[in-house]
């Protein structure tokens, strides 16, 4: 819902450092974007190319790469892939920060970011 | 940018940086600083969030009146527009602050900052903080409040906890409003709060009729307040 605020500010980010390099243009730009983040990929799609229009982002590549949720648990220190419980009382498998190993609350480690992690440009 | 990479091709100069800012890291440092501020001054801030009609603000009504006697208490209202909601905290003889986003579906870090100037924090114990309207953007954006509190109710249907598992993730304590329209709605509240257990262990659940202040007590014993 909120793709748009979202992708503004990662093309302000994209210009701010082309800027610094002093570039003539952005060719591509690599983001992280976690599973468990409320972006919708096709959104952020969408609203990219809109906003590189009459910046030197226009007609750059995005490429997008996906990361999959990872949990911990403080209490008996499980590292590992964020679960699903599969009740067909509730219709659809859904997420849960139950720990697999001793059922206590895990925290989320990892799925949770939105990373510029790559730019590339022409000097 | 430890790893710039510049490579040459005839008079093209290509550069790969590694900025590795994280748009979403932003907020969270941002919040982190409101926390910071908010303890110093030994305030307790609380982020109420649910869509549209979930009955935050009447919620937060019977809240003010429970607990103005005990607490000195602050109030921020999330809005598109208008200050109708606010209107209806003031009457009850707290410090409100609207913030119209105009636009944006969800409070962040810097907008609470920004309000928090509006107040002056050594006159207050706690901080009430109404997000917009929206069960699904706030969830992202952490304010830097010590419980966060995720409201549905029973007109929403049976399905509101197992629809947006990740924004109860984000939350302390669940209310499940409007408890006296359950049976008219065909709506079990014991599986609504078993499916917020189900997705965070160590949920508080407190069912509530707002409108009454049924359910407010359990309400204020889960914000440890």
């Amino acid at each position: 819902m909120h793709e748009l605020s979202m992708t503004a500010q990662i093309v302000d980010s994209v210009l701010e450092e082309a800027k610094k390099q002093d570039a003539k243009r952005v060719t591509e730009v690599h983001l992280v974007i976690g599973k468990l983040t409320f972006l919708g990929i096709e959104q952020v799609r969408f609203a990219y190319n809109i906003l590189v229009n009459d910046t030197i982002m226009k007609g750059s590549k995005l490429f997008i790469e996906e990361k999959d949720g990872v949990i911990e648990c403080p209490s008996c220190g499980y590292k590992g892939a964020i679960q699903c419980e599969d009740d067909p009382a509730y219709h659809v498998p859904i997420p849960t920060l139950r720990c697999p190993k001793c059922g206590k609350a895990a925290k989320i480690l990892e799925g949770k970011e939105c990373t510029i992690k790559r730019i590339k440009m022409l000097k | 940018m430890a790893n710039n990479k510049e490579v040459m091709k005839g008079e093209e100069v290509t550069l790969e940086i590694e900025p590795g800012t994280d748009i979403i890291e932003v907020n969270k440092q941002l919040a982190q600083k409101n926390l910071k501020l908010m303890r110093k001054h030994n305030v307790k801030a609380i982020d109420i969030m649910g869509s549209i009609g979930a009955g935050k603000t009447s919620l937060i009504e019977k809240l003010v009146q429970s607990l103005k006697h005990k607490y000195r208490i602050a109030v921020f209202k999330g809005d598109l527009t208008t200050t109708i909601d606010a209107d209806r905290i003031g009457r009850h003889g707290v410090k409100v602050v609207t913030i119209n986003t105009g636009l944006e579906c969800h409070l962040d870090a810097n907008v609470v900052a920004r309000a928090v100037e509006r107040i002056s924090l050594q006159d207050i114990d706690l901080l009430i903080i109404e997000n917009v309207g929206n069960l699904i953007c706030p969830a992202e954006f952490p304010l830097g409040t010590e419980k966060r509190v995720v409201v549905v109710s029973v007109t929403e249907g049976p399905y509101m906890v197992v629809k947006h598992p990740f924004t109860f993730m984000t939350a302390d304590v669940t209310v499940i409003n409007k408890k006296d329209l359950a049976k008219i709605m065909k709506v079990d509240t014991e599986q609504l709060k078993k499916q917020a257990k189900e997705i965070k262990p160590n949920m508080k659940v407190a069912v509530t009729n707002a409108l009454t202040g049924e359910g407010i007590e359990e309400l204020i014993e889960a914000l440890e307040l």
